[in-house]
């Protein structure tokens, strides 16, 4: 490495970066200026072209005064806290499990793959089978065993609870998988120390295997949260948004608004402020962990000796 | 000598006890498992046995056994969308994995074995960071715009485009990770022997790295071959749409063909859950690895 370090940058170098740039800062970047510059302005499409007017805030103006719009962030908030906290738990109870289990442990890694390598609009289609009033098997066994059926996806409840219960099926193996991973890391010495010192199994997951999770228990739960923003496929054939706008995640929303109303610059003011309050979140969470991390009595200081 | 004796009897007795007691919760445990793997294997299993049914069968009633391939064949013939959607998706997923394996390499190598002006460093950084986290249906509105203006709008080459970008941060982690195992002494005993920069990248790096490759890979494809959004909103459907979307569009407000849709589901899903098998390992260290990053 010195003798690179010692050079000035060579031409290769640089060419080799180039392919990169040009389809994300290039072909990206100039699509993302597009939609900074439609949110602040008026589209219309006449004889094929745009025709762009400044429109100031209006569009954003519009927002605050539309009702599915701010229904929808609300929706998605519950959304992603209900997805998360589940498939977080699910993933962490059977990482703890399948890694006690010698009988089930290599078979379960292949067959908690499934999920998460479907295709979501296959997950979509899967569930409409199990769920449909008219021919879902969920219905048929609870007719078979005399238990009152159930229209899942046409009630409002009904169906935020499905798009949750279909999400956590879909993701919770990524999650598993993540924290399978780390579970496997962590060192066993710790583990049969707290045995030897006569802890039982629950004191042992409870006093050191999750404190030493916890860097990807976080890093888990910042993942499935984005993911969780992202939704879109599953929902879309589903419930497509209904019934009544009752599931209209913010990406439903913005592509009902671009596609089917043809309000061009309300749906790209829509995704600017869905940027803008994710950054922000994201970044009120970094100066969070770092104010705790600088605190001068926190446990992570006082490990370190 | 008794007492002794007795003492050994009590503490087998005690032991086994124990043991016992351990196979137990063991036992439980396994049983727990088992439920819960059967719970996320269930869904699946039951879309593949109705892609066999009838319709007559899968709207009855009643539990019935109504064995058919009419699904598939009715999905496979000539006048189907099926067919064409089939070409467009490995037409879009081989031109993905090329573009995106090319690009995301040779920046990984610039990044971490070449030296690179500090602004370069920074937004390729920057972006590896920054687009795994932006919502794609955010990005949506000014792709379509752009794809207008470049007259790639509904074009294959416009959905390797868009499939690329959203895959190339996270291809690059993924190689940069594969050439920082790589040790330096190789790049430097190359520049000895006298090989530029661009023949140490492709003789020597690039068969070291090949494992990394399989992975980003295999995770770019799978990914693109389950793309939808980008193919709703970008393709005017029918022939010209990935497979993705021609599964959305059997789902019609009035009669659904419940076995085709079942069945175009299974032959979407079993050939990538076979290739999960014979890959496991290597799609969750992909999976894990470029999480931790």
């Amino acid at each position: 490495m010195a003798s690179t370090l010692g050079r000035r940058s060579s031409f290769f170098a640089k060419a080799a970066t180039i392919p990169f740039l040009i389809l994300i800062v290039g072909f990206g970047g100039y699509s993302w200026a597009q939609v900074v510059v439609m949110a602040f302005s008026h589209l219309r499409i006449e004889s094929g072209n745009f025709v762009w007017t400044p429109a100031g805030l209006d569009n954003f103006r519009d927002i605050l005064t539309n009702e599915v719009a701010l229904y929808s962030l609300a929706v998605t908030t519950i959304f992603v806290v209900a997805t998360v906290a589940l498939s977080v738990v699910f993933g962490l109870v059977m990482a703890l499990l399948v890694q006690r289990s010698q009988r089930l442990n290599r078979i379960s890694q292949v067959v908690l793959l499934w999920p998460a390598i479907v295709a979501p609009v296959v997950v979509s289609l899967i569930w409409l089978l199990i769920l449909s009033p008219n021919i879902g098997v969920l219905n048929k066994l609870l007719d078979t065993v005399m238990l009152p059926t159930q229209d899942w996806l046409g009630t409002e409840v009904g169906a935020i609870v499905a798009i949750i219960i279909v999400d956590v099926w879909h993701w919770t193996p990524v999650a598993f998988l993540m924290l399978y991973t780390a579970l496997c890391a962590v060192d066993e010495e710790a583990v049969e120390a707290a045995r030897c010192d006569g802890a039982n199994e629950w004191q042992v997951i409870r006093y050191i295997k999750i404190p030493m999770l916890m860097p990807a228990i976080l890093g888990t739960i910042f993942i499935r949260a984005v993911m969780g923003v992202k939704a879109f496929d599953e929902m879309y054939l589903l419930t497509a948004g209904g019934p009544n706008s009752a599931t209209t995640l913010v990406s439903l929303h913005i592509r009902d608004v671009f596609f089917d109303q043809l309000n061009y610059g309300y749906g790209s003011a829509f995704s600017v402020l869905i940027v803008a309050l994710m950054s922000l979140i994201i970044g009120v969470a970094l100066v969070v962990q770092r104010l705790r991390r600088n605190r001068p009595f926190s446990a992570a200081r006082k490990v370190q000796p | 000598m008794i007492v002794g004796s007795h003492a050994i009897t009590t503490e087998t007795l005690a032991g086994a006890k124990l043991r016992r007691r351990k196979s137990l919760v063991d036992v439980s445990c396994d049983a727990v498992l088992a439920l819960l793997l059967l719970v996320f294997v269930a869904p699946i299993a039951w879309m593949i046995v109705l892609s066999f049914q009838s319709d007559r069968a899968i709207i009855s009633m009643f539990w019935e056994l109504d064995l058919t391939l009419a699904n598939i064949a009715g999905i496979l013939a000539e006048d189907q969308p099926f067919r064409a959607q089939l070409v467009n998706s490995i037409a879009i997923v081989a031109g993905t994995v090329a573009l995106c394996g090319t690009a995301s390499t040779l920046a990984a190598y610039g990044l971490s074995k070449l030296k690179l002006p500090w602004w370069l460093n920074a937004s390729v950084g920057a972006s590896c960071a920054v687009v795994p986290l932006l919502p794609p249906m955010a990005l949506v509105p000014g792709f379509y715009v752009t794809l207008i203006q470049t007259g790639l709008l509904g074009s294959l080459t416009g959905l390797i485009i868009l499939n690329t970008i959203l895959n190339l941060p996270f291809a690059t982690v993924l190689m940069k990770i594969g050439f920082d195992e790589v040790p330096p002494a190789l790049q430097e005993a190359a520049s000895i022997e006298g090989a530029g920069e661009a023949r140490t990248c492709w003789t020597i790096m690039l068969p070291l790295v090949a494992p990394s490759l399989i992975t980003s890979s295999l995770f770019t494809a799978i990914m693109t071959w389950n793309e939808f959004l980008m193919g709703l909103t970008m393709t005017s459907g029918g022939t010209t749409s990935p497979l993705s979307v021609g599964i959305a569009s059997l789902v019609q407000p009035y009669e659904v063909r419940w076995g085709q849709l079942a069945a175009v589901g299974s032959l979407a899903v079993v050939p990538i859950m076979v290739a999960s098998v014979l890959a496991s390992k290597r799609i969750i260290a992909g999976m894990t690895r470029g999480a931790v990053k």
